[in-house]
């Protein structure tokens, strides 16, 4: 790896407490950490030991209690706990895809409509060239047949496809992936983990958070969370 | 179509229960206030346009016979733009081969071509009858079955009948405008009067004034010279009547009840932005995971926010395609019926802009800021909170939303629960479960519960409303508890015309009542306003007055008076004992007022003074014009074939009758103008009760589409569709029925509301409340059936759903 290219995304001393009437609980508990570009980091851990709640601190999807994540992408540095929730959504449409374990499509919009919705939200394509576009990504997800379906009519695993293509719409040189094999059976779940690889060898910078340890030696990096903390034994280069 | 809009789209057709459910509560408020507005424009321009067009005379003057030279004199007045003189006879007149007399006043005109005051409209045949012929004025034809061609008879004094043919059907919008309860009237010219038996000589005059037509009190002013200038000459004049040009006489009793509708317009409007608000929480709620979304794939609050203003808009739109067209139509039909009640001409069908305008208003602004506090809330959440449904976590602050600690009644409910159970109580567990989802949201539940109470509490008022009409007009029928009011032309002692009446079979009593016409004068000696003072034997049991301060007449009472309350108006800081300046037969004389009674104040005010005071002062002791007939029984037939039988019996004694009036007729009359006003209050209370039930509907839907997991593990745990469908109809029935005990309790403050600004606007007074269980009996049926209504559909939705649907449910 070489020394002069800086991590795409940087955690630095990045904490987060949740409050409640039964009293605060630490999810995280001052997280350092790096991902570079190109880099397939996985998030390996058990149910509980943080690892959603880290990547909604990378998203911005949640807020930070202490630390810092910088995101530098798009020709731009950006401390994402410093934006403000509009310019954090626009920031995020055009940096991060996210896909999550329960698919979160849209239930009455085609798969097309799905995948051309963060075009049309982050005005990065005309309209015409969304749909095109839409298309070209179901395609390279294996579901252009499929593009005028709503998703209520399609497998969890097809949906799962839609999802990562609506991820891509807008080009985002990250993805973020929140167990998105977790309810899927593991032939179809393969074939998800395929479509990342893929992803990483055309250069996408991927984020991915699973509970399975089987999954570590396909990832180009991963990381242990137990308790909110990083488990430096854990934490292996391949 | 934009990814985005196409949501915004496929949001309004993807649920169309809801759909249809926002926009017509928004079309029903939309609707009654353009009917109203509309009605309110229609009406008072054309009321007085309608009015004005026939040159509606600004003074009436009623007096002895006369003929063209005081005409003359009085076109000469400076202050007199034109003049006519009229004659008005009442006669009876009746269909041939019908027995039923009507009593019509004939007009006899000089010159119809030269007619320039209270001109008339055509309606079929002539405009202009010629000698021996007839005009009937359309008011006419309700009691007359009679057509253009057609011979009526007509019955003259002395009981000849003469015949004239029908030539035309005109309406006279001005002619006695103020007066809806009086005679219809025909026309005659005046060389048709010998025919009748009748002097070619004017009884009335009809004069517009030179200038200030809208200034009442020149008019007044007018008025009161004319009548001195008539007096001078000899005549007698017996009551006078002044009015504007450009305002109908009953302009503010018809402003004022469509005033009261345009309220309960505008609480429809009040109520339906509940059951908006709710139903867009609601909506909102359910589409809090889709904002998630899109605010994940960069989608701004601004762009989510217009998204949602564009899907209320459309509501809102969609309403107005309804609510519109209907509100014209609805405004016009309301205008019509008013219009031939009044007797006016509409201009035609037109949309109103105002009302547009209003309804535009209404049906964009109410939905959008019904919605506003949902929207602001939904495109608030962050991705997190809607993404993961839990709007209480993720930026450390607390639980926000729905309360999730347990609340003291929902304790009590547990523990009332378990203490009945103790005893031996067990209360079925679906039944548990519908009382406790009643009140799960409580602020969903409040507003459905606050529509429907106002909706319940103002159909109860409308119905109690109309009881306290219809006492009051009975407690008035008590000043005329006479069975037959005999009138003649001229007057006969009081002892000949009693030894006759008791010749008939069903006489009791019989009274001689005498009559005087007064002006009421201010300090000044200008004329406040015309006071009709009956007199009738001081004892009479034929009056039982509701006296209201002081006391009622008696036999030895000399320029005393009990006047209507209606006469504060003029003399605030009038009460009993206190001295008023009258003028009687031109001379002006200082009269006690004794008492103060409570009565109807249309065309100027009624006083009673004893017959014993007023008889002498006639000249006429022991004689009168007027006699009150008292008879075995009361009932309506029976006090008209009295009347018929009276009526004939004198004239065939060769008595000059003018009329023979059943004692209750004019009450009937009283009566079907106010069931008119009820009919309408009643449309107003079923919208308001519609938007209620569609509130309820709405709220039932909610709730089930909001349970349908519960539901699910119910129907799981072996619910049959009987009990899912029981359980969503006792909630509904619950809500119902609560509704029904705020409504009784709200109904009270409204009847007393809704009465007040009606009694005052017809009768100048407020009147007695009367309170009848018949409203809250009907509403306490109709809200029980209608709560049941309106959650069959959503309990029907509950139990079709099968378990796989219900637990796959995102």
């Amino acid at each position: 790896m070489a020394t002069d290219v800086l991590p795409i995304i940087e955690l630095r001393g990045v904490v987060k407490v949740y409050t409640s009437e039964a009293g605060d609980f630490t999810a995280l508990k001052g997280i350092d950490a790096q991902v570079m570009p190109g880099e397939f980091l996985g998030i390996v851990g058990k149910s509980g030991a943080g690892k959603s709640t880290l990547l909604n601190m990378i998203s911005g999807v949640d807020h930070l209690t202490r630390g810092e994540v910088i995101v530098r992408a798009n020709g731009k540095d950006v401390s994402v706990h410093t934006l403000n929730e509009n310019d954090l959504a626009l920031w995020r449409g055009r940096t991060m895809g996210i896909v999550y374990q329960s698919f979160q499509l849209l239930p009455m919009l085609t798969l097309v409509e799905n995948v051309m919705l963060p075009m049309d939200l982050c005005g990065l394509y005309h309209p015409r060239r969304s749909r095109e576009r839409a298309l070209e990504l179901l395609t390279l997800v294996e579901l252009e047949e499929h593009a005028n379906k709503l998703p209520a009519f399609i497998s969890g695993g097809q949906q799962q496809r839609v999802a990562i293509a609506r991820a891509l719409a807008n080009d985002p040189p990250i993805l973020i992936a929140d167990e998105p094999t977790g309810s899927l059976d593991s032939v179809t779940a393969d074939h998800i983990f395929e479509l990342f690889e893929h992803l990483r060898e055309n250069g996408k910078t991927i984020v991915m958070v699973t509970h399975d340890k089987s999954l570590s030696p396909r990832f180009s990096r991963h990381l242990v969370l137990a308790d909110g903390e990083i488990v430096p034994n854990g934490k292996r280069e391949i | 179509m934009r990814p985005r809009w196409r949501k915004v789209f496929l949001d309004l057709i993807d649920n169309k229960l809801r759909t249809l459910l926002v926009v017509l509560s928004i079309a029903v408020g939309v609707f009654a206030v353009g009917m109203i507005a509309g009605t309110y424009v229609i009406i008072s321009n054309d009321m007085s346009a309608s009015y004005a067009a026939n040159r509606p005379a600004n003074v009436q003057i009623r007096s002895d016979d006369f003929d063209d030279e005081l005409l003359t004199t009085i076109r000469r007045d400076r202050a007199v733009a034109e003049a006519e003189g009229r004659r008005v006879v009442n006669l009876r007149v009746r269909a041939p081969d019908s027995q039923k007399w009507v009593s019509l006043d004939i007009v006899a005109i000089k010159d119809f071509d030269k007619n320039q005051i209270n001109l008339l409209n055509p309606i079929s045949g002539k405009i202009k009858p010629d000698k021996r012929e007839l005009l009937l004025e359309r008011e006419a034809l309700k009691d007359l079955d009679v057509q253009v061609g057609d011979k009526v008879e007509v019955q003259l004094a002395d009981g000849t009948i003469k015949r004239l043919p029908v030539v035309g059907i005109v309406q006279d919008p001005t002619t006695g405008a103020g007066d809806f309860l009086g005679q219809p009237f025909g026309y005659i010219t005046m060389d048709t009067l010998p025919y009748l038996r009748e002097p070619e000589r004017y009884n009335r005059i009809y004069a517009t004034v030179a200038e200030g037509q809208d200034d009442l009190v020149h008019i007044r002013q007018v008025t009161a010279d004319l009548k001195d200038k008539i007096e001078k000459a000899g005549y007698q004049v017996r009551r006078t009547n002044s009015s504007k040009t450009h305002e109908h006489p009953l302009a503010s009793v018809v402003n004022a009840i469509l005033g009261i509708l345009m309220a309960l317009g505008v609480l429809i409007v009040f109520l339906s932005s509940s059951l908006i608000a709710n139903t867009l929480n609601a909506l909102l709620n359910q589409h809090l995971r889709h904002i998630g979304v899109m605010k994940l794939v960069g989608g701004r609050r601004n762009q989510i926010f217009s998204m949602y203003i564009v899907l209320i808009l459309t509501f809102g739109l969609l309403a107005l395609l309804i609510a519109v067209p209907l509100g014209g139509q609805g405004a016009y039909a309301l205008s019509r019926l008013i219009a031939d009640l009044m007797s006016f001409t509409l201009q035609g069908y037109r949309i109103v802009p105002i009302a547009f305008v209003i309804q535009a208003l209404i049906g964009l602004l109410i939905p959008l800021a019904a919605g506003a506090g949902p929207l602001v809330r939904g495109t608030h959440t962050s991705v997190l909170q809607a993404i993961s449904g839990d709007s209480g976590r993720g930026d450390g602050s607390k639980p926000k939303g729905e309360e999730k600690r347990e609340s003291r009644w929902e304790r009590f409910q547990v523990r009332a629960a378990a203490a009945l159970g103790r005893r031996g109580i067990h209360i079925p567990r679906p039944l548990l479960i519908s009382l406790r989802n009643t009140f799960r949201r409580r602020s969903r539940f409040i507003l459905t519960l606050f529509t429907l109470t106002m909706g319940g509490a103002i159909f109860i008022s409308v119905f109690n409303v109309r009881v306290s009409l219809h006492e009051f007009i009975g407690a008035v029928g008590k000043y005329f508890l006479a069975d037959v009011t005999l009138d003649f032309d001229q007057p006969y002692r009081l002892r000949e015309i009693e030894q006759y009446a008791r010749q008939v079979p069903g006489v009791v009593d019989v009274e001689g009542w005498a009559y005087a016409s007064a002006e009421a004068l201010y300090a000044d000696g200008s004329t406040a306003d015309n006071i009709t003072i009956l007199a009738p034997p001081a004892e009479s049991p034929l009056v039982a007055p509701i006296v209201v301060a002081g006391r009622w007449i008696r036999p030895d009472d000399k320029r005393a008076l009990a006047v209507t309350e209606g006469i504060l108006a003029l003399y605030p800081d009038l009460k009993p004992g206190d001295a008023i300046r009258l003028k009687i037969n031109g001379q002006e004389e200082t009269w006690e007022v004794v008492g103060l009674f409570k009565f109807i104040d249309r065309e100027g005010y009624l006083a009673y003074a004893p017959y014993e005071y007023i008889s002498r002062q006639n000249n006429q002791a022991n004689q009168a014009y007027s006699f009150r007939i008292a008879t075995e029984k009361h009932d309506r037939p029976y006090q008209t074939a009295m009347s018929a039988t009276l009526d004939q019996y004198f004239r065939d004694a060769g008595f000059k009758v003018r009329q023979a009036q059943p004692g209750l007729s004019s009450l009937d009359k009283a009566s079907e103008s106010l069931d008119i006003l009820i009919v309408f209050l009643l449309i107003m209370a079923l919208l308001t009760a519609t938007v209620g039930s569609m509130g309820l509907t709405g709220t039932m839907g909610m709730n089930v589409l909001e349970r349908t997991r519960e539901i699910g593990i119910m129907r799981a745990v072996g619910a049959t569709d009987g009990t899912i469908t029981r359980m969503v109809m006792i909630e509904g029935v619950v809500i119902g029925s609560i509704s029904w005990v705020f409504a009784v309790l709200l109904s009270f403050p409204i009847t007393v509301l809704l009465s007040t600004i009606i009694s005052v606007a017809i009768f100048q007074n407020p009147i007695e409340l009367v309170f009848t269980w018949t409203g809250y009996l009907i509403w306490l049926a109709l809200v029980l059936v209608l709560s049941a209504f309106a959650s069959i559909l959503p309990a029907r939705n509950a139990a079709r759903l099968t378990i796989r649907e219900v637990l796959a449910y995102e």
